[in-house]
């Protein structure tokens, strides 16, 4: 299994040395027909499902670059989430704006929202940060929920759908398309920016803060650009899942449960681990979904995953796997040597 | 020329005071001893000066012809002030050669922005970075465990790293703390002989603070001795070991064959 | 590398796309999507399972099974279109009952009007669903925009003008209390004397309380869910505001909850309803004498009778639907159990009045139950009891 995952990578690298987007193409490329090997393979529902594990992708890729990657615990991610959705829902509802307006708009102004769920952040540490952050995530519902301009109990409606010229998104596959375009960049470039001299600055200083100041690093910037950019991620993922057939939008959707859900996927697919942010999002998606019949046990099934988790495998799906090819290829690196020598 | 120069220098926190009117003065590609039994505010000097603590006011830290007391850690970083730490504080999640490259972070060529927007640019400069840090961690020995995660080497390993670390970071000046602690003799002779050997490659100016007298006395060209928060003396190994002041701060009051009896006697 | 693991996966895939493909001709598919969260629900997501296995157990549909599928949407929007949409391209339902929560069923009404789903309502109320204009919706329980005439009709004549209200932020109570406030408005020309918003499970009520006693009012509507509601009518009386001002109850009132945890504070609220089980009628009686029986209820809310009489209308419609249930006639069979369902007129069942609907897709054709009953509580705690106060039926097109 480790030596497909190392097949898997080493394939990938020798393309990246042609070109360093090649590999993203291939990927795109085999993932085009997905949503027809679904339908004619098992049914249109798995194209939905897809949908939202890519939607899921989004918020969990994001959040892995805050929690994982800086360290951060936030769990206000999902308020951000919301204020996405909310403001191009509502820019698309009165402005009569295009998705290709209000998502881009709704994207900044989480953004901006990031900056103050990041705030705390250069001072609070650990779960006084969780505890600022759930406070400011939950008032953003809660604002949600009291204010009928934002949809307040009833919910928005009837927000359009993405549209180009005459097509409209608003099938499963052609939202496919949409989202896992999204779901594809989101990743490459959550790559860039965790692989450059930032990405290192996020795990330094989640590893140790004053070594990381020390080694040069402006630790409060770089906290919340973390924040920042993990909201941007919220805010992409917020847009598409307003505008998401049948477009409708409900505070409700933003709860702590869902929050906990997110960090299951994040602690699930490997805290730290870009990879691990997708395998959790799909691992939680999936299983939430085959376990619909028995959902009396949900919470429960849900509870020992993350318990069993958190205590045998604190590094999750991801880091096992990461842990291990990192293994075979420092012995086999040793058994060359010693070949050679 | 003083590549570091300190003048009335105080720390204190709430009632203690840790640092008082600390007066040091660092020749520009000298290596300088820091002694002083615990408690002395030597780790606090450090620091001071690389920016963990802000200094009391009325503090004056004159490095390299700028007033650094009241910058934050990474600025003064960037004028080229590095140190390790007591405790390591290595990035135990990341790997060897991260490591390395997180000490590099000032000198990165390009923008937090540019991985969005010049992937190319980011992926050869990185390349270059990494093929210089192989190389350093080359001579540190470490290079072929460039890839493992830091907190699978041993104990004399992870302390080059975290030299690797500080020397990363380009610095004009080095301050090591305690870079000996734990080590066995023969190890502490080596790892000062790969100290001496890396601020000869990288032009350094070291500050050491040794608990081990012995290597501080070896290698240094002149020594400070603090106690209790002050500079009790200052001059080259000689003058020190014979200072007065420095073996009543180390053995306690030196006492006359009477006040011995007396003091057993009561 | 491994050749057995590749091998494997490819095992599991191929599970996958078996199990799923695994959908059979000749049974009627049923999805239901509900709230599946308190006990109450659970009971009563449960009796409508009962119900269609009684069905099967008596010899099915004009011979063909009922297939039921259950899924609990936990209330929420996003999860409740997740499960319509499992349902209906994944089990490939012929009709889909669901959902309990107004803010779940609104954003279905989208989902089976596209996916041209039959969809039928146990006790959403509010008053948007239908008015989507979807032509695949139907609903069983009375929608909101008659609960706040009725109320507002009685207040107006039997109480006075002065009402405070005590509004909770979730879906239902909200339309609740806003539709009472337009109620006063218009027909009486009554502005609110005190508006209190908090929130969906608020504990503390005693400033408004006091503001309110204060203020010297007629009536306090409170619009909340059950809990919230109990705890709000204890906290009237701890503040001192005496029984002559008269408590008004949003639709939740009838929940059991409400009785059971306010106790004698309940005495005299009322509210408006779709049954009473103060009902008389010998169906009714057997209807709460089944239910205490089988689920432990003490007297049964509208939740239940309305989830009871849309199963009975299910079975009609289904009987009178020329479906052919084969895998090809999945469409068809769709709209022929729709226009079953558009063709029920005047059905007599626990319902406080006869429930009709038409093929129009207007609220006027889609919300089926137009008579509600304004329930009293005569006695509160375990073993609460209610009066019928009133019975009214409003014109079709009322409050559109």
């Amino acid at each position: 299994m480790i030596g497909f995952f190392t097949g898997v990578e080493a394939f990938f690298t020798g393309l990246s040395r042609i070109h360093r987007l090649l590999p993203w193409i291939l990927a795109y490329l085999l993932l085009l027909p997905l949503p027809f090997l679904l339908k004619f393979g098992i049914s249109e529902y798995y194209v939905d499902l897809a949908n939202r594990a890519c939607l899921f992708i989004l918020l969990s890729v994001g959040l892995n670059i805050v929690k994982g990657f800086c360290g951060q615990v936030t769990v206000g991610h999902i308020g951000l989430y919301a204020i996405g959705a909310v403001t191009s829902a509502l820019l698309a509802i009165n402005y009569q704006l295009p998705f290709w307006v209000s998502a881009p708009i709704a994207i900044l102004i989480t953004g901006l929202a990031g900056i103050i769920v990041g705030l705390p952040s250069v001072r609070l540490e650990g779960a006084y940060l969780a505890l600022a952050t759930l406070g400011l995530g939950e008032s953003v519902r809660i604002m949600i929920a009291v204010t009928p301009a934002f949809g307040s109990s009833t919910g928005i409606m009837m927000i359009p759908e993405p549209k180009i010229g005459e097509f409209i998104f608003n099938s499963f596959e052609s939202y496919y398309y949409l989202v896992m375009t999204c779901a594809i960049i989101g990743i490459y470039l959550s790559f860039a920016i965790l692989r450059s001299s930032t990405g290192r600055a996020f795990q330094a200083i989640r590893e140790d803060a004053i070594a990381a100041s020390v080694a040069g690093i402006n630790v409060p910037f770089y906290k919340l650009l973390a924040f920042v950019i993990s909201a941007l991620y919220a805010g992409l993922a917020g847009a598409l899942f307003a505008h998401m057939p049948p477009g409708y939008l409900h505070h409700n959707n933003f709860t702590i449960i869902e929050m906990v859900t997110l960090l299951l996927m994040v602690v699930l697919g490997g805290i730290g681990n870009i990879w691990g942010g997708v395998i959790g999002a799909i691992v939680v998606t999936v299983i939430y979904d085959q376990t619909k019949d028995y959902y009396f046990y949900q919470p429960l099934i849900f509870g020992i995953i993350m318990v069993v988790m958190v205590v045998f495998m604190p590094h999750g799906i991801g880091g096992v796997v990461k842990q291990a090819m990192i293994k075979r290829k420092f012995i086999e690196n040793q058994e060359e040597s010693r070949g050679s020598a | 020329m003083a590549l570091l120069e300190t003048k009335g220098l105080s720390k204190s926190f709430g009632g203690v005071q840790a640092l008082q009117d600390v007066d040091v003065h660092i020749e520009e590609g000298s290596i300088h001893g820091l002694i002083g039994p615990n408690g002395s505010g030597k780790s606090t000097f450090f620091n001071v000066i690389s920016g963990v603590y802000r200094p009391d006011s009325g503090s004056s830290v004159l490095f390299d012809n700028h007033e650094i007391s009241q910058l934050p850690p990474h600025k003064i970083t960037e004028l080229g002030i590095s140190r390790t730490f007591q405790l390591l504080r290595l990035f135990l999640e990341m790997t060897v050669l991260e490591n390395v490259m997180v000490g590099y972070h000032c000198h990165t060529p390009y923008g937090f922005l540019s991985p969005i927007l010049q992937g190319s640019k980011v992926r050869e400069a990185d390349e270059k970075i990494q093929d210089e840090m192989i190389e350093m961690l080359q001579f540190l020995g470490l290079a072929s465990y460039a890839n493992l995660p830091a907190g699978e080497l041993s104990g004399g390993q992870r302390r080059l790293l975290s030299l690797g670390r500080a020397i990363a970071m380009k610095p004009k000046l080095l301050l090591l703390d305690e870079p000996g602690a734990g080590l066995s003799p023969v190890n502490v002779d080596h790892l000062m002989h790969t100290i001496l050997s890396l601020k000869e490659k990288y032009k350094l100016t070291v500050v050491v603070v040794e608990h081990i007298l012995k290597v501080v006395m070896n290698t240094c060209e002149r020594i400070t001795v603090l106690d209790h928060g002050q500079k009790i003396a200052e001059g080259s190994p000689e003058e020190v070991k014979n200072d007065h002041a420095v073996i009543e701060a180390y053995l306690g009051r030196e006492m006359a064959d009477e006040d011995i009896r007396q003091v057993i006697r009561a | 590398m491994k050749k057995g693991n590749k091998i494997i996966s490819i095992f599991v895939l191929a599970g996958m796309i078996l199990s799923a493909a695994s959908a059979l001709a000749g049974e009627i598919r049923i999805g239901i999507t509900m709230r599946m969260v308190s006990e109450n629900g659970q009971k009563y997501g449960q009796m409508v399972m009962d119900e269609i296995d009684l069905i099967n157990q008596a010899g099915g549909i004009n011979g063909n099974q009922i297939k039921a599928t259950l899924m609990n949407d936990e209330c929420k929007s996003d999860k409740g279109v997740a499960n319509a949409n499992k349902l209906i391209f994944q089990n490939k339902i012929h009709l889909l009952i669901g959902s309990t929560c107004s803010s779940v069923s609104l954003p279905i009404v989208d989902v089976t009007a596209k996916a041209e789903v039959p969809q039928i309502i146990p006790h959403s109320t509010n008053g948007k669903i239908t008015q989507k204009g979807s032509a695949w919706v139907f609903r069983v329980p009375v929608s909101g925009r008659y609960y706040a005439g009725v109320n507002a009709k009685y207040v107006g004549e039997n109480i006075g003008m002065k009402i405070a209200y005590i509004c909770a932020a979730d879906a239902a109570s909200q339309n609740d209390c806003d539709a009472m406030q337009k109620q006063m408005r218009m027909q009486h020309g009554a502005e609110p004397v005190y508006v209190a918003q908090v929130q969906e499970k608020e504990v503390d009520f005693r400033t408004h309380m006091q503001k309110i006693k204060s203020a010297g009012v007629d009536g306090i509507m409170v619009a909340a869910l059950a809990e919230t509601m109990a705890r709000a009518l204890v906290q009237s009386y701890e503040a001192g505001i005496g029984p002559d001002v008269r408590r008004i109850g949003s639709s939740s009132a009838s929940n059991a909850p409400v009785p059971k945890i306010a106790g004698d504070a309940v005495k005299g609220v009322f509210y408006a309803a779709a049954y009473s089980d103060a009902d008389t009628r010998p169906v009714a009686r057997l209807f709460n004498e089944m239910v205490r029986k089988r689920y432990g209820i003490h007297a049964p809310d509208h939740d239940f009778s309305q989830a009871y009489d849309l199963i009975r209308i299910v079975e009609i419609a289904l009987n009178n639907a020329k479906v052919s249930l084969t895998s090809s006639s999945l469409k068809a069979d769709r709209a022929a159990i729709r226009d079953a369902i558009a063709g029920i007129r005047n059905y007599q069942g626990l319902a406080s009045g006869p429930i009709s609907f038409c093929s129009d897709p207007s609220p006027v054709c889609r919300d089926g139950n137009k008579t509600p009953v304004l329930i009293a509580y005569t006695k509160g705690g375990e073993q609460y009891e209610t009066e019928i106060l009133a019975r009214v039926t409003m014109p079709i097109d009322f409050g559109l």
